[in-house]
């Protein structure tokens, strides 16, 4: 209260630093602890594995009443990711709840570089080619994993 | 037309024996003299003196009138001048002096000490006019004598100067008076011209002819002990010859340069040293005292007034022309004045902060008892504190109102020092209670002050109008004049004091000489001023006892200290006349009376009841119906023996309303307060009367009472003026006085003059006892040890809805406001503009509030809540109906019941929770727990709000933790955990609507009730009701205040601490008398279980005790923080052991953090104009209400509060 932060907000933090989830971190900047540094390791047997992905994380004032704002900072590629970063996931949207949080939201996201979706594409061209050929768009995820994601 | 004469006079001293003392260094030739000057009365001794001089006086008298054109006098003059210079000056110019001499001689010589003849004031070098003509009659160094012109009885005091004078000096031969205006050299512009003659002829001219005028002539002589040398130029004498007539002064001095050879008329500078007599102080002491009755009553001056005025002018002018400055003064003269009566200026005062020990004249009579040093300390201290001030209000000019009201604790500074050092008194026997140390010192300070013995704190700061002077050291003949500091001088035996405003003179430490009995208690709430003043009631009623039947008591008590001292309370005939004679044995002043608020009659009865050992103290209800003789309930005796009749300030204005209309009318049987004079009156909040034209006021200055007590924890409310009441009605002398008052105190302050706070701590030190908590006794310690204080201030934020009627609200009021500033009108819609402001501070508290009927006679009100325009969505009321009727609206649609198996699945579920579980939303445990459709659960305030949420975005809303849903807010259903049983006495849970609440579960044990979810309820009032419970689980026995201004508010938390199964009590300005002493005595009972006691600010904020709470809520924030501050202290006092638990409420980014913020900017203008101050405070304050109304200046949110 009192202008600081809300508690739901410090208590999410503290748990994040003190237990994040495997392969991912975040740590609010020191300038505003709305905002957070994170990084999400791309899962295993994915294009994206052994890649070390960074993201921004910013908590609205309405938070958690509207969702977090995230968007991946480093390159990545992916049909539901485009090139500015912005993430189509549906809890960052109209599925949000309050009840989910920054955890749940970064475990997600992992979740959509191991399933990417195609047919709800954010970036199209990423996503025509995935569809047209999954493999060769694998592999030229694999190789913007190796280029960009270390 | 005169003779020019030096005479060093004392001429009327002589004649009365008892004032006669011996010169030592005189003569026996002169004291021959006086004995022949007072023989003869008026006879030529000066003649007898100096034969020579009356020669030439003569004849120079017929000449220089001849040649000075005052042809007019010329007979007459002569003859004055020759003879009646011996008869007639005596008698007319002296007519106030011998008056003067009358009540002298009445008076004690005492506070002169033995021995003192003469100070040296100083020296000056001033031009004269040789009346001799030739060789020799006097050199550069020579000595001369000065003389006044004949007057009979003027006599030795040139035995002084005489003996100092035994050197040669040339023969001296007597020549001619001088021309005037023909052969006067023209030296330094002092010459004297034709008209100045002229001027001085006229007065001359008076002093034969009309008896009673003191007009004199202003001629003195110098001469050398070869006869008549010359005269002092007119400008010079005229200041000196009312002084040298009263002898007052003496002088001497030699010549510095002349011609060689003298001319009539030619001009002899002289060096002129200004003695003070001893008789200069003896006047002092009785005159005085009635100068100052009537000089400020502005009466037809006496003539002694006139003679005293004419000291005072001339002794200024004195100052002036020699230099002499005051060691010390008041910086209430600095300020006052203006062309100076003597010189005063910031050097001199700093000259003696820079000497940190001035010391004390001796002073046989009043000097101080106490530890001199102590004293000069303190004494030096104040000085050094008046100075801060000085230096503080050059260019703060502008600020000083604030600051000075933001100051009164600084005025009461002064007032405090040295208290904790103070004895300490024990309270007799009879007094059951154990005084703290402090209090012990102020019943020692109380009974000083009835006995009026002022030393007993030692009283050392110079009166306001005294100025404090040294005498200098004389400097040996011969030697060359040195420039002297004047602090070289300071020398104990050598200061004297004198009055520019009356012109008195006094060697002793001049203090306030107020005889009034009684003062301020003004100790910081919760100290015990009641217990304090109870202790002294016993103290006296000891003496009571002692001295045998009640009927004559007071008169044995102690007759001989007592009257007198009465007598001179009353000596100024403005106050009402108190019969100084005894009265009748039946009518004896005896009793104590004591008037206080209603509220606290009763507690004055309870605890005087309870600090008195049985049958010794018994007090009186005078009130209502009850009311009896007074006398006759006076005089009973024995068990039914009265010693103290309380009442209350209304029961007291309604008594004197009927007395004076009835007491002058034949049938008039008495028995009313007004018809007995107690022998003490105490005013409890005395703060009660601080406007001196209320009825109320006038009411308690008229009662009759020995000794007046005032006790307030705030003498100053608002301003300095609320202090006059108070000091009139204890009738201190001279500040009791409204003009006296209004010339040292309001009109200084009006003009933002800092100096009036000195003169304020100046009277208070005299006459006010305050301590404060946080003050220390004299080894370091506390001196009140109070448990601590835990203030928290607790931020929360709107539910949404609330914050869309707030919002709402605020947006018209805001928009309103513009217009009607930009329009101008804002100043003449100034109360509807209060009227927004307080719509807005009630819907902060709770929106319901808004809707009070209060407001709704409100033009300005309905506006706010009319829709302006015919396009908003929604109006307000539409919003606040919406509001209120989330749970109404589906109660009879869907609003089925509940469903047993879902309770008593629900009751299981929950039944096996053992902590309260944490919501999804908020991760805080839950607050006004509810269940979803899906049994998942949260915090009501997350729910709503995310209800609200998905609202606004068109979006269904969907369970946080299982998205099922849609729900809506009439799905909801609260769980209320009781661990009480339900409260029988109020049988049913009905809410504010009439809605009987639905309850499920078993009532009998009534741990789980689940019902329709209550949106009505603020946020303000959930978060207090959590916090109850949360103690209510801590401590079973829990006794917690309720704070709120509006009672409205109080009815909607009354309404939902029954619902909780919270016990409450109730007690605002709308009870009666018995009914608030019923309150509080139920509040007082010990229970087992929590008890709420629900105050208006406004009722209870003052005076109660109620320390059997030890948790505070203020539910509201108002406008100034010193009323939030009382209401705390009703807990956070003597008596309490418990530590103290403030909460404070205040919801985020509302009207109340701009309210805190004026408070805390100690913008007390707020108060002072909230509460119906001048239109010229308005200007400032709406500056304010910009402020409130976030119009002003960047408003972040992130407040820290």
């Amino acid at each position: 209260m009192s202008g600081g932060l809300p508690k739901r907000i410090l208590k999410e933090t503290e748990r994040l630093m003190a237990d994040s989830p495997p392969g991912i971190s975040a740590a609010p900047k020191d300038d505003n602890l709305r905002h957070f540094d994170v990084t999400v390791a791309g899962p295993e047997s994915s294009p994206y594995e052994g890649g070390v992905f960074k993201l921004e994380l910013f908590l609205p004032e309405e938070y958690p009443m509207n969702p977090p704002k995230v968007r991946f900072l480093t390159k990545i590629y992916h049909p539901n990711i485009d090139k500015l970063g912005r993430i189509c996931l549906d809890i960052l949207k109209d599925k949000w709840s309050p009840a989910l949080q920054i955890r749940t939201v970064l475990l997600s996201i992992q979740a959509l570089l191991g399933a990417p979706n195609p047919d709800d594409p954010l970036a199209n061209d990423v996503a025509q080619h995935w569809k047209e050929d999954q493999n060769g768009a694998i592999e030229q995820a694999r190789e913007w994993t190796r280029q960009y994601a270390n | 037309m005169n003779l020019d004469d030096d005479s060093p006079s004392i001429q009327s001293k002589r004649s009365s024996p008892d004032l006669f003392f011996p010169v030592s260094d005189s003569e026996e030739e002169e004291q021959e003299d006086v004995v022949a000057a007072s023989a003869t009365l008026g006879g030529p001794s000066s003649s007898s003196i100096i034969p020579p001089s009356t020669s030439s006086s003569r004849a120079n008298g017929g000449r220089i009138t001849q040649q000075s054109q005052k042809e007019e006098f010329l007979g007459s003059q002569n003859s004055d001048d020759i003879i009646p210079l011996d008869t007639k000056p005596s008698s007319s110019s002296l007519a106030g002096p011998s008056k003067v001499k009358r009540t002298l001689s009445q008076s004690p010589p005492a506070n002169i000490p033995i021995g003192f003849e003469q100070g040296y004031l100083g020296e000056f070098v001033c031009e004269g006019w040789s009346l001799s003509k030739g060789k020799g009659y006097c050199s550069p160094g020579s000595k001369v004598i000065f003389e006044r012109p004949k007057p009979k009885n003027q006599l030795e005091d040139d035995k002084a100067i005489i003996a100092r004078g035994k050197e040669k000096v040339g023969p001296a031969r007597l020549v001619n008076g001088k021309v005037v205006g023909a052969k006067g050299k023209p030296i330094g512009g002092k010459q004297v011209t034709l008209g100045s003659m002229m001027g001085k002829k006229t007065q001359t001219a008076p002093p034969k002819k009309a008896n009673g005028k003191p007009v004199v002539d202003s001629i003195i002589r110098f001469r050398n002990d070869r006869g008549f040398v010359g005269r002092l130029s007119v400008q010079e004498a005229g200041s000196l010859t009312h002084l040298l007539d009263t002898g007052i002064i003496e002088l001497s001095g030699h010549v510095i340069d002349c011609p060689q050879s003298l001319s009539t008329g030619c001009t002899i500078l002289l060096n002129v040293k200004v003695y003070l007599a001893r008789k200069a102080f003896e006047k002092v002491e009785k005159v005085g005292r009635k100068e100052e009755g009537s000089f400020w009553q502005e009466q037809k001056e006496t003539t002694e007034e006139e003679a005293m005025r004419k000291r005072k002018d001339a002794l200024g002018a004195l100052f002036s022309r020699i230099g002499v400055k005051p060691l010390r003064s008041n910086a209430l003269l600095l300020a006052q004045k203006k062309n100076g009566a003597a010189e005063i200026n910031e050097t001199s005062l700093e000259h003696f902060s820079d000497f940190p020990k001035p010391k004390r004249s001796p002073s046989p009579s009043k000097g101080s008892n106490a530890s001199g040093d102590k004293g000069k300390e303190k004494a030096s201290a104040a000085n050094s504190d008046d100075e801060d001030e000085n230096e503080d209000s050059g260019d703060e000019a502008e600020k000083l109102d604030d600051r000075q009201l933001n100051e009164i604790d600084s005025i009461y500074r002064k007032a405090q020092q040295g208290d904790n050092q103070l004895e300490e008194t024990d309270p007799p026997n009879t007094f059951l209670y154990t005084l703290r140390p402090y209090q012990k010192q102020a019943l020692t300070w109380m009974s000083a002050r009835e006995k009026g013995d002022e030393s007993i704190r030692d009283n050392q700061t110079l009166h306001p109008l005294w100025e404090e002077y040294a005498f200098r050291k004389e400097q040996t003949e011969g030697q060359p004049i040195e420039i002297e500091d004047d602090d070289d001088f300071v020398d104990p035996s050598r200061k004297f004091f004198w009055n520019p405003y009356s012109g008195e003179l006094s060697l002793t430490f001049p203090t306030s000489n107020t005889k009034a009995k009684g003062g301020i208690l003004a100790d910081a709430m919760g100290m015990g001023k009641t217990c304090m003043m109870a202790s002294l009631i016993h103290t006296n009623i000891d003496a009571d006892v002692t001295s045998s039947p009640p009927p004559t008591t007071e008169n044995d008590e102690d007759p001989a200290s007592k009257r007198p001292k009465f007598k001179q309370v009353t000596l100024s005939n403005q106050w009402r006349a108190i019969p100084t004679v005894p009265k009748p044995a039946a009518n004896a002043p005896r009793g104590t009376l004591v008037v206080c608020p209603v509220s606290l009659a009763s507690q004055w009865h309870d605890e005087l009841g309870k600090m008195s050992e049985k049958g010794t103290i018994t007090s009186f209800m005078w009130y209502g119906n009850d009311r009896v003789d007074i006398e006759r309930l006076l005089a009973q005796e024995g068990k039914k023996k009265v010693d103290v009749i309380i009442t209350s300030y209304g029961t007291l204005a309604s008594e004197y309303q009927k007395w004076k209309k009835n007491k002058d009318k034949p049938s008039y049987e008495g028995g009313s307060l007004y018809d007995h004079e107690f022998l003490r009156i105490v005013l409890d909040e005395a703060h009660n009367i601080k406007n001196r034209t209320a009825h109320i006021s006038k009411a308690c200055y008229e009662l009759k009472g020995q000794r007046r007590w005032a006790l307030t924890g705030t003498p100053i409310v608002n301003r300095l003026d609320d202090l006059y009441s108070l000091l009139h009605f204890l009738r201190l002398e001279p500040w009791g006085h409204y003009s006296f008052f209004r010339s040292f105190v309001t009109i200084p302050f009006l003009n933002q003059d800092p100096k009036a706070l000195n003169v304020v701590q100046y009277i208070l030190e005299s006459c006010l006892l305050r301590r404060e908590k946080n003050m220390r006794d004299k080894d370091g310690k506390l001196i009140v040890d109070l448990p601590p204080k835990t203030v928290e201030i607790q931020v929360l934020d709107f539910s949404r809805p609330e914050r869309q009627i707030y919002k709402h609200l605020e947006d018209r009021a805001k928009r309103r406001f513009i217009q009607l500033d930009a329009e101008g009108r804002a100043m003449s819609n100034y109360t509807s503009i209060l009227a927004m402001l307080m719509k807005l501070r009630q819907c902060v508290d709770h929106p319901l509030l808004v809707l009070g009927k209060v407001i709704e006679d409100d033009e300005t009100a309905d506006k706010l809540l009319d829709a302006d325009t015919g396009d908003e969505k929604n109006n307000l009321k539409d919003l606040i109906a919406m509001y209120a009727g989330g749970a109404k609206s589906d109660t009879n649609s869907d609003g089925e019941e509940v469903d047993p198996a879902f309770a008593a699945k629900v009751l299981k579920e929950l039944g096996e929770q053992e902590t309260t579980p944490i919501c999804d939303i908020c991760s805080n445990e839950m607050f006004d727990e509810v269940l979803l459709p899906c049994y998942h659960r949260c915090c009501q305030d997350c729910i709503v709000n995310w209800i609200g949420t998905c609202e606004d975005q068109n979006k269904p809303a969907l369970c946080p933790s299982c998205s099922k849903g849609p729900i809506k807010l009439s799905d909801l259903r609260s769980i209320q955990r009781r661990r009480k049983r339900i409260n029988p006495i109020t049988g049913k849970y009905i809410d504010e609507n009439g809605l009987p609440s639905i309850q499920q579960g078993d009532n009998s044990n009534g741990e789980l009730v689940i019902g329709k979810v209550d949106l009505v309820q603020s946020t303000k009032l959930r978060a207090l009701v959590r916090k109850l419970e949360i103690m209510r689980s801590e401590d079973p026995e829990v006794k917690a205040l309720v704070f709120s201004q509006f009672t409205s508010f109080l009815d909607l938390i009354e309404t939902t601490l029954t619902k909780e199964g919270i016990r409450w009590l109730r007690f605002d300005g709308s009870m009666s008398q018995a009914q608030r002493a019923a309150t509080i005595e139920e509040f007082g009972k010990k229970t087992k279980e929590p008890l709420i006691l629900l105050i208006s600010l406004k009722a209870g904020g003052v005076g109660l005790n109620l320390t059997m709470a030890n948790h505070v809520f203020m539910m509201d924030t108002w406008w100034n923080e010193a009323i939030e501050q009382q209401a705390i202290d009703r807990v956070h006092r003597l008596g309490q052991n418990k530590p103290v638990y403030v909460t404070r409420y205040i919801i985020k980014g509302t009207v109340e953090k701009r309210i805190m913020k004026i408070q805390r900017s100690k913008t007390a203008l707020v108060n002072a104009s909230l509460s119906g101050g001048a239109s010229k405070e308005k200007g400032a304050s709406l500056a304010d209400i910009k402020k409130i109304f976030g119009l002003d200046e960047d408003d972040s949110e992130d407040e820290v509060y």
